[in-house]
């Protein structure tokens, strides 16, 4: 497909991905001085409320605390037990199923949502429409967590509408306590996190492709491209940007998931769908072992940097592979 | 990076407008047919919103009320103060909203613009701020918060989500200004104007889209946040509506009518908010300069 | 570092105290002739307590005419998770209601966080008005286990497990309310066979383990309370009356008197379907009556845990005086006027508990029947406390373990392990203390 120079230039000027030239564009460090001062309040607020308090979290982490009084020095004791906490691995485990209920799946579907709700409806019928089903998809991410719980549990408990509404379409035979049953209590956790997080990716890359230019699909279209092509040759290398900032977000929440799995079970039953987030908060409030929970806290906080660096590194080798600038 | 297509797929004519009018419509149907099922969880909200908590304990969630009871929502209106609490949460999510966003946006400069060295590992200490597990900070920040006086206080609140939602928006706005047309701000700088003014001047005004996006999010993920505000509101004064919805927990009972009764009425500000910033939110996050 | 802190911090506070958003709930008073009391509580408006200790409030302003009550009414899962907090802090309360427990009061207690209120329990009468039994969960010793030591809190009402029934089904099935465990146990046959589950419970909460708990407590003493709950002994979880609660707990389920279902079924859940008149019986605490005394349509009542001496119970929640209280004199004050007559008579005729209430005086049948039983069982000696306090985090080990059992997953020797573990390491930390 041959695009006009114009329009390719154009494409490049807006949209080419920021590149890692360490190196290639050296500035004088004297520019480089005044623009540090930009970083400075930023630099003061993250000190305070993140560098201060994650160093503090380290130093609890090699204590025994009950949270009053004063913490005693154990060493490396909590780090030492944790290695043999089957709980502990347990909860890492779902949280590869959290990956794939609120990273894998919302964003294939959601991408395909966005450009079937921003090409099909927002072009071929009138863009309020798609703008109202965009709403409708996003609305689950408002809502309390507290109050998706309870609403939640209404459908799927034995006697709730999700079994009601397999009896009356004549499979009651598959009612089941979906929420109790340890085998199928993660997989409709996972389907419950698909529908909270799936208006995220929707938002996100309904913006995306309104910044695509609309010329490209143009000269595709003429030269008789069908959508799918369309898609896979133009939308998907375009957005790439939104992609790794939806990926990489997803997966850190994801992985410090908390408050739906409090609102659901709680962990249970017997730790099916217990996470690192919330093992960590039940020892650190209601067990009342700080020192643990914070040895805890740093080893799921390391594994979220060991894998955001991952990403970041896999986001700017594939930029650097078509940016080209 | 160019997508030829074979001759074979030129000779393909365009569907003929008949076959295309039924596909769209078809779209349309399932899609508005999912969107509808993502609103079931809203449906049964309302439905026991206003039902009586005898009826809602004798005919169950999933029944329709017998009569339309707003006793429970009006009594707890009033216990709870809810109009502070709304503007103690309005407040707090929308200085979070504003300020994280300023803060992003000076960050973003030095690190998109400005290209200071090392930015991607300082846009990853940054990031540290959203990958860090909130139960973790609770300890140290309620002792940083004592040490300062803000126990207590709603700034402490602001301050702290300040940090944690400006985590994202550096990564995004640094993300998007390091495409930022070189031409335009050499242009601005032959001109004579210093960093400051380049920034007010030709960066920002380019930029409104994305801050846009960046501001529904901001103040949606804080309106909602309640581990934090838990921890550091203590007086009811200073109190926000998830802090206030949680009251009508109990250590064994709870209030379930009333409680989707105030989370129905806790959704509205933010929705209203979404659907104010809808339009900005389709010109796009990642809005080039317009030429 | 912690200077490098201080400074951080001290350039912040400068730099935004002109903004003046640093406004902090209340103003601050001078220690002498203290002329506010800050008094917060968790109870329902329309509860029992709630209803009761308006009127303490308003007898409070009535003799103190020059003081400022300032009460708020707190989520209860703020002060449960926050309570350390928000008393090592200057912004807590001058009296407030906590939970009983070595895991809450206990530990605070043992930090020097509350007011150690001995003085003025010999001085007032406290502990004349209540029973021993129910001054276990006031006193707590230096270590932080509750029945012998120091006042630290003052109880106004009790609580305790009973069972509650639906007389309309049991009518329509031919049934008799039980007098002994057999009975029990008959009577649930002849639900079960006519396709009726008998018992309600909630294994995704504290009900499932109040269960199991009332039925180890048919083989237990005051010894094993004593053991169990203050770590007298040690306790050996595959002997009774542990083994007998976790074995006939699964033989029930077994037998259908429990649903499957139950397991992730919450309290809530459990309540309504009783509500709803779906459910016979359910096993579970005082706190339900008001709520079913406004609620339930059809004919129902109470009757004690057939056969059992001990029950699960204990005092209500108690009132402390957080060692940071500005105002202690009122506060004292305040508590006395809640253990009066006139205040105890409130809560008895509103659906509550009262711990030094003349049942008597008590209007309503059903009311005075609540309050008889719970007299009963506190004047025998036989509140045995509740299964998840030993061990901070219990609850949420229980609510596992009998999980497992509702599912059949686990044979009841391997909850009696799972259960047994957590118990012993909780304890031995506490003895380490």
């Amino acid at each position: 497909m041959a695009v006009p120079d114009t329009v390719a230039a154009r494409r490049r000027a807006t949209t080419a991905p920021p590149t890692v030239t360490a190196g290639t564009r050296r500035r004088p460090s004297r520019r480089d001085a005044a623009y540090w001062l930009y970083l400075v309040p930023g630099a003061i607020l993250f000190l305070l409320v993140i560098g201060g308090p994650l160093v503090y979290t380290g130093y609890l982490s090699l204590t025994r605390w009950s949270g009053v009084g004063d913490p005693t020095f154990i060493g490396l004791d909590n780090y030492r037990d944790l290695l043999h906490d089957d709980v502990f691995w347990t909860s890492f485990k779902n949280t590869l199923a959290m990956i794939v209920a609120m990273v894998l799946l919302p964003t294939l579907i959601g991408l395909v949502l966005a450009a079937v709700l921003f090409d099909t409806i927002g072009r071929r019928f009138r863009p309020r429409t798609a703008a109202a089903l965009r709403a409708a998809f996003y609305l689950p991410q408002v809502l309390p967590v507290v109050v998706a719980g309870i609403v939640w549990g209404w459908i799927l408990r034995p006697d709730g509408a999700f079994n009601g509404l397999l009896d009356s379409v004549g499979l009651g035979s598959l009612r089941h306590d979906w929420l109790g049953d340890p085998d199928t209590a993660l997989p409709v956790v996972m389907a419950v996190m698909i529908w909270v997080q799936l208006g995220y990716p929707v938002v996100v890359f309904m913006a995306a492709l309104e910044r695509i230019d609309p010329e490209l699909y143009e000269a595709a279209e003429i030269d008789g491209a069908g959508w799918w092509r369309r898609f896979r040759a133009i939308t998907l290398p375009q957005i790439r940007p939104e992609t790794f900032v939806v990926g990489l977000t997803c997966t850190i929440a994801a992985m410090k998931v908390f408050g739906p799995i409090y609102a659901l079970t709680r962990g249970g039953p017997e730790n099916a769908t217990n996470v690192p987030s919330y093992f960590a908060y039940y020892t650190f409030f209601k067990k009342l072992h700080v020192g643990y929970g914070s040895a805890i806290s740093m080893v799921l906080t390391l594994i979220i940097v060991v894998v955001s660096v991952l990403f970041i590194r896999a986001q700017n080798r594939a930029e650097r592979r078509d940016g080209g600038l | 990076m160019a997508a030829t297509l074979t001759p074979t797929a030129a000779t393909r004519r365009a569907p003929d407008r008949h076959h295309r009018g039924v596909a769209r419509w078809i779209v349309l149907a399932l899609v508005t047919a999912a969107a509808l099922a993502m609103l079931v969880p809203f449906a049964f909200m309302l439905l026991n919103a206003f039902k009586s908590p005898g009826d809602y304990s004798t005919n169950g969630p999933l029944s329709w009320p017998s009569e339309f009871y707003t006793k429970g929502l009006r009594t707890y209106w009033e216990q709870v103060d809810f109009p502070l609490k709304l503007w103690n949460s309005v407040l707090i999510a929308g200085s979070v909203a504003v300020l994280a966003v300023l803060v992003s946006l000076l960050n973003a400069y030095a690190l998109g613009v400005g290209r200071v060295r090392g930015r991607l590992w300082i846009i990853g200490l940054f990031l540290l701020a959203n990958m860090i597990p909130q139960e973790s900070l609770i300890y140290p920040l309620y002792h940083l918060a004592k040490e300062a006086g803000l126990y207590n206080t709603r700034l402490a609140v602001i301050i702290i989500f300040t940090v944690i939602q400006s985590a994202f928006g550096t990564y995004l706005l640094a993300s998007v200004l390091g495409t930022f047309p070189r031409t335009l701000l050499e242009a601005a700088a032959l001109d004579g104007a210093g960093k400051w003014r380049i920034l007010w001047r030709v960066v920002l005004p380019n930029l409104r889209p994305t801050l846009s996006v960046l501001l529904v999010f901001f103040f949606i993920w804080t309106w909602n946040e309640f581990l934090i505000p838990l921890v550091m509101l203590i007086d009811n004064q200073t109190q926000t509506v998830p802090v206030a919805l949680a009251s009508l927990q109990g250590d064994r009972l709870m209030d379930a009518p009333t409680t989707n009764a105030g989370a129905l009425l806790s959704l509205v500000p933010a929705i209203l908010f979404f659907l104010i910033f809808q339009r900005t939110l389709a010109r796009g996050i990642t809005a080039g300069a317009d030429k | 570092m912690q200077r490098l802190r201080r400074v951080a911090v001290a350039a912040v506070v400068a730099a935004l105290a002109a903004t003046g958003v640093t406004a902090c709930g209340d103003d601050g008073e001078d220690g002498s002739g203290a002329k506010v009391l800050k008094l917060w509580h968790y109870e329902g408006e329309n509860s029992a307590m709630g209803v009761a200790w308006d009127k303490a409030i308003e007898i409070f302003k009535q003799e103190h005419t020059g003081v400022e009550v300032r009460f708020e009414r707190k989520a209860f899962e703020q002060i449960q998770q926050n309570a350390a907090m928000i008393i090592n802090s200057s912004e807590g309360p001058d009296v407030m209601e906590y939970n009983k427990g070595n895991a809450t009061a206990g530990l605070l207690s043992s930090q020097g966080l509350l007011t150690d209120l001995t003085a003025q329990a010999t001085k007032r009468g406290w502990d004349k008005t209540l029973s021993p039994s129910l001054q276990t969960t006031a006193r707590y010793d230096d270590k932080g286990v509750m029945g012998s030591g120091n006042w630290f809190g003052v109880p106004n009402y009790g609580e305790y497990v009973t069972v509650y029934y639906n007389k309309d089904l049991f009518t329509k099935y031919g049934v008799q309310v039980p007098t002994t465990l057999d009975e029990m146990t008959r009577a649930m046959d002849t639900f079960v066979g006519k396709g009726v589950t008998p018992l309600g419970t909630a294994g995704a909460e504290y009900p499932a383990g109040q269960l199991f708990y009332q039925l180890a407590l048919a083989r237990a003493d005051r010894t094993f309370v004593d053991n169990y709950q203050l770590y007298k002994n040690p306790v050996d979880f595959h002997a009774d009356p542990l083994r007998f609660g976790a074995e006939t707990f699964a033989d029930w389920v077994r037998k259908g008197y429990v649903s499957k279902d139950a397991a992730s079924a919450k309290a809530e859940d459990m309540g309504t379907a009783f509500i709803a008149g779906k459910t016979p019986m359910i096993v579970s605490g005082s706190w339900w009556y008001g709520r079913f005394k406004n609620e339930i349509k059809f004919d129902w009542d109470t009757f004690l845990f057939p056969g059992n001496t001990l029950n699960a119970g204990s005092s209500g929640n108690i009132w402390v005086v957080p060692a940071s209280s500005k105002a202690k004199d009122l506060a004292y004050d305040f508590i006395d006027i809640t253990v009066r007559p006139e205040i105890q008579a409130l809560i008895a005729n509103n659906g509550g508990v009262p711990v030094a209430g003349d049942p008597a005086q008590v209007s309503d049948p059903k009311d005075r029947k609540l309050i008889e039983d719970f007299n009963k069982i506190s004047a025998q000696d036989g509140l045995a406390f509740y299964p998840d306090w030993p061990v901070p985090g219990y609850y949420d080990v229980l609510v596992a373990g009998f999980q497992s059992l509702i599912n059949q997953s686990k044979s009841p020797d391997q909850v009696l392990d799972a259960i047994a573990k957590p118990y012993q390491d909780g304890v031995a930390e506490i003895k380490r203390n």
